[in-house]
């Protein structure tokens, strides 16, 4: 995880220079305001993989030496099928169009769905067979 | 390894109705069947796009207004922008990616499988309600698909097509963010063992970085849209020509906007750095200066955005000017790579290679048009002109479109069990080779000449005539271009099964250490990870072991632009030294 | 491998000679002394003005350059693509990987190309954008879809004006003084448009809300065009204007002839107030949208 923090560190001290330079170049707030995102967008994720990097032994994947085996075991749990991104898509879909159209009691109705619909998504397998 | 739950994967028992297909798809949570679905539905984009241009063209073939009218002409434009950035090729990254990427880094899906077919579906959902603005009676958007204010307006552009582009790209850029959300964890979290950051291949380290660039400049544009759908509906003042309102929507405009054009050129760049070894029987040239590379050109995009606001007297001209210069260095280095990597290699012009090569010729051009606009002083002679028109189609289509075709090639035989004709590939090359050079190459002059970009229609005597009836012959071409190709698809239904994991012999990544097509979750079991190319040490550890005796530096680990192959040494001496025993 | 029929020969070869088709076409397209002309311009217009020859020079030079790196480059991928062509099915070649020497060259050469041509681009831009004491100061407006051309009279840059302007089915004249350095001043009432000018080589956006402006010292009378350069609306390909540079008596003898004609106000007619009250804005309110 060490070469991820590293890249993203890389970004962020490139826009760690280049906002400031801006902002003292051009005094525009726009591009400033965008650059500083960025930049805190980047540190954040550096903070997290750094973080988590020197925290934790390294992975499988880190590892020049790693045996496929070492990787062997239960990886995840995968989904095999569902419904539900396709029931959040139609509602958000709703509330976009209606939104476009002006059409304010078609929002409420497609964000009213598309609560049960998050809420469908969300307790998927938490729901019956997969109850615990 | 296995899925934690399966269901019954019954296919070998009965023929299944369509219905049940259809619901297999709809449901599907497997990244290479969402990513096929993306990939179709970019190419429909596509095609949708291109007959937009084609209209456009055989409308400026001659002065005089003999098959639009105005306000469509300009429906047509920005439809045709708007689709082909952020409905083709945009969808088209996320489509190679989600087939290729977790194959290459051996995980067994992408980390979030649901949200991956949610993002699919935000793309279709907000596309066609971008799109659906054609059907309402005042047509479809007609602002130009960077929208400028007020142009974009409610009072300049009232109609309800306006306001549903605003929104359905809104959606549809939501997609793109969740997606790459998705692809970043995928890559972080979910690599096979010994698959350090340096084995990765150059295809994923491009998805990856355009991933990151997806997160710094949509969110951008999401928050633009918004606030002009804002004041379009609800009387908001944010880009009010009162307080700078037209300057502050190009900046935030462009911010994402420069950025969007790198994240759809790198990951195409990335399917070029993979097709290049299998066809040189080399290995890539310069891997890290690869990585460097496309790092500081991503870096380097989200500071150069106000090179298209150059004629508003608005902005700061050196520090635009230099950083854009400077992008340039970065993407000479990815060039001299690429030819390092044919140079002194075993050639053979199979279709993939044709269409890498038909990349690096066209993709030159453009670069070098793009310095020339680089420099204000020029830009302010040739902005706005058919130059730049000129300029963006090389790089964009000869990036995009020529890359696009050339995976399709290359990875067809794992996407779907069979080869494409190889000749019916090269003469949809050659077609679209020549008409898209017909097309183009004509339009630089035009737009020095003086011809103005999104023009209905120009005066007989502008001396604009001739050549735009070349262009508009050369685009008739490209479209029939597609003919060869679509028929090729077709036919292809029917041909043989490959059967094999590699059907081109030379495959390096892992992708082609595993079925064509995969299993379910990718892979019955995975090779050993000791370099960047772990199926071709699988497959060729005699020749692998040649590439590490003629690379001293990269053998020993001292420093030197390769990858990782700590270890390689030795799982190659074993290899070859049990001969015969595959693994 | 692919499936594929016989192999034709030397792909190489014909691809360099559809190429050359390519050119020679294009080529045979025109062969007037003007076309001529053009090809040595390399399709820019003649410059018509002092910032202009600083900017052609500079097109002239950056496309050298531009031609000779792209020459080499297409030079070394079709030198590849014909002299490391498979010679047979087992070819196994030389696997290198790297040489950082060469990798080295190849980042640093681009970096210094790139330097020198920004230093270039900064002078020809500091000519081009100088400020200097304009002799003539004219307010333009841009406006869906013509324009008006604001002429300040006794060369000052402020103050009462005679003015011209473009209709639907009118295009505007500009009248321009050779010899002398005008300003443009940029106005809009409404959305963006940009001003540009063959001859002059040079555009700048109309920007509602901000003044941009530029100046131009024409030196060769003539006859010119102007267009709109950015999308402005449904007739943005209509939104032409000619360009006619004369001797300054023969301006001033313009400028007298709007005045008589009754095109005379105190004050440039700009749509100004338009900017924060768009046209048809009470309509709209009143609607509710």
């Amino acid at each position: 995880m060490r070469a991820e923090a590293w890249m993203f560190g890389a970004t962020t001290a490139f826009f760690l220079l280049v906002s400031p330079a801006y902002w003292f170049i051009t005094y525009d707030w726009t591009g400033t305001s965008a650059l500083t995102m960025t930049t805190l967008l980047a540190a954040m994720v550096t903070l997290y993989l750094g973080f988590h990097a020197a925290r934790m032994d390294p992975r499988p994947e880190d590892l020049k030496d790693a045996e496929i085996a070492d990787g062997a075991g239960e990886l995840g749990f995968f989904p095999p099928y569902s419904w539900w991104p396709l029931w959040c898509a139609l509602t958000l879909g709703t509330i976009v169009y209606a939104v476009a159209l002006g059409a304010w009691w078609l929002v409420i109705i497609g964000g009213a769905l598309g609560a049960i619909a998050l809420s469908g998504w969300i307790f998927e397998y938490y729901r019956g067979e997969h109850a615990h | 390894m296995s899925a934690a739950t399966t269901t019954a994967t019954g296919e070998q028992q009965a023929r299944k109705s369509l219905g049940q297909k259809l619901v297999k798809v709809i449901t599907t949570t497997d990244h290479k069947v969402i990513g096929k679905l993306y990939l179709g539905t970019s190419f429909a984009w596509f095609v949708a796009a291109g007959v937009m241009a084609l209209l456009i063209r055989a409308e400026l073939a001659n002065p005089g207004m003999q098959v639009v009218n105005d306000e469509f002409y300009n429906q047509l434009f920005t439809m045709h922008g708007t689709i082909m950035l952020l409905l083709f090729a945009t969808p088209l990254f996320f489509g190679f990616g989600n087939v290729i990427m977790p194959l290459q880094i051996g995980s067994p899906d992408v980390a979030f499988p649901r949200l991956n077919m949610f993002s699919y579906w935000l793309f279709l959902f907000g596309g066609l309600i971008a799109g659906s603005g054609f059907i309402t009676p005042g047509g479809a958007a007609s602002f130009g698909w960077f929208a400028y204010t007020p142009l974009s307006d409610a009072i300049r552009s009232p109609g309800i097509g306006g306001d549903l582009w605003v929104m359905g790209l809104w959606m549809a850029g939501l997609g793109t963010i969740l997606g790459a959300v998705n692809f970043i964890t995928t890559i972080i979290c979910m690599r096979a063992p010994g698959m350090t950051m340096f084995r990765m291949p150059i295809f994923v380290w491009n998805t990856m970085i355009t991933s990151l660039l997806v997160l710094i400049a949509f969110p951008i544009l999401a928050g633009a849209l918004l606030s002009l759908e804002a004041d379009r509906l609800l009387g908001a003042h944010v880009f009010d020509p009162s307080h700078g309102g037209p300057i502050l929507w190009q900046h935030l405009f462009w911010f994402f906007g420069h950025p969007e054009v790198y994240i759809i050129a790198l990951p195409f760049f990335g399917i070029v750095t993979e097709i290049l070894p299998v066809f040189s029987r080399k290995p890539i040239f310069g891997y890290i200066g690869l990585v460097g590379a496309t790092l500081g050109i991503a870096i380097l995009s989200a500071a150069v955005w106000a090179h298209h606001m150059f004629v508003t007297g608005a902005v700061n001209l050196p520090f635009f000017s230099g950083m854009t210069f400077l992008i340039a260095v970065p993407t000479g280095v990815k060039f001299f790579n690429w030819i390092g990597t044919m140079w002194g290699g075993s050639l053979r012009m199979d279709t993939p290679m044709l269409w890498s090569v038909g990349f690096l010729t066209t993709f030159l051009f453009g670069g070098l048009t793009g310095i020339i606009l680089a420099s204000p002083p020029l830009d302010f002679a040739v902005s706005d002109s058919y130059f730049v028109v000129a300029h963006f189609h090389s790089v964009v289509f000869g990036t995009v479109v020529f890359a696009m075709f050339a995976g399709f090639y290359f990875w067809w035989p794992k996407m779907t069990g069979r080869m494409l004709d190889e000749r019916l590939g090269k003469l949809h090359f050659w077609m679209l080779f020549v008409g898209f050079h017909t097309t183009f190459l004509v339009q630089h002059w035009l737009g020095v000449q003086g011809m103005p970009r999104r023009i209905a229609d120009y005066l007989p005597d502008d001396g604009f005539t001739f050549l735009n009836q070349v262009s508009s012959v050369g685009a008739f071409l490209l479209g029939l271009s597609m003919v060869p190709f679509l028929y090729n698809v077709y036919i292809s239904r029917r041909s043989k099964l490959v059967a094999v994991d590699d059907p081109w012999g030379w495959g390096r990544s892992l992708e082609w250490a595993t079925s064509s097509p995969p299993p379910r979750h990718n892979f019955v079991s995975i090779p050993r990870i000791r370099s960047e190319s772990p199926a071709f040490d699988l497959h060729h550890p005699e020749i692998a072991a040649i590439e590490l005796e003629q690379n001293e530096a990269e053998r020993e680990g001292r420093l030197a632009d390769a990858p990782d192959v700590e270890g390689r040494e030795d799982l190659l001496s074993e290899r070859t030294d049990t001969e015969g025993e595959n693994r | 491998m692919g499936q594929q029929l016989k192999r034709r020969p030397r792909p190489a070869l014909r691809r360099a000679a559809v190429v050359a088709l390519l050119g020679a076409f294009l080529f045979l397209a025109g062969c007037s002394a003007e076309t001529r002309q053009e090809w040595e311009n390399l399709a820019m217009p003649d410059p018509a003005s002092d910032q202009a020859e600083h900017i052609f020079y500079l097109w002239r030079y950056a496309w050298i350059a531009a031609l000779i790196t792209g020459g080499i480059v297409w030079g070394l991928i079709l030198f590849v693509v014909v002299r490391f062509r498979r010679r047979s099915d087992d070819e196994i070649p030389v696997q290198t990987r790297y040489n950082l020497p060469l990798e080295i060259f190849y980042t640093i050469a681009p970096i210094l190309m790139v330097v020198v041509l920004f230093y270039h681009t900064v002078n020809v831009q500091n000519a081009v954008l100088e400020d200097t004491d304009q002799d003539y100061t004219i307010e333009v407006v841009g406006q869906q879809w013509s324009w008006t051309f604001n002429h300040v009279l006794d060369g000052k840059d402020e103050g009462p004006v005679v003015y011209t302007y473009g209709t639907g089915s009118v295009i505007p004249t500009l009248v321009l003084p050779v010899g002398k350095t005008i300003e443009f001043r940029l106005n809009s009432p409404d959305v963006v448009h940009s001003f540009g000018m063959t001859g002059f080589l040079m555009r700048m956006d109309v920007i509602p809300g901000r003044e941009n402006s530029y100046e131009v010292t024409p030196d060769t009378e003539g006859e010119y065009r102007g267009k709109c350069y950015e999308l402005c609306g449904t007739y943005h390909s209509r939104m032409m204007f000619n360009v006619e540079v004369v001797s300054e008596d023969e301006y001033l003898a313009y400028l007298d002839e709007l005045e008589a004609k009754g095109n005379y106000s105190e004050e440039p007619l700009l749509g100004g107030n338009y900017v924060n009250d768009p046209v048809g804005l009470e309509e709209f309110e009143e609607e509710g949208q």
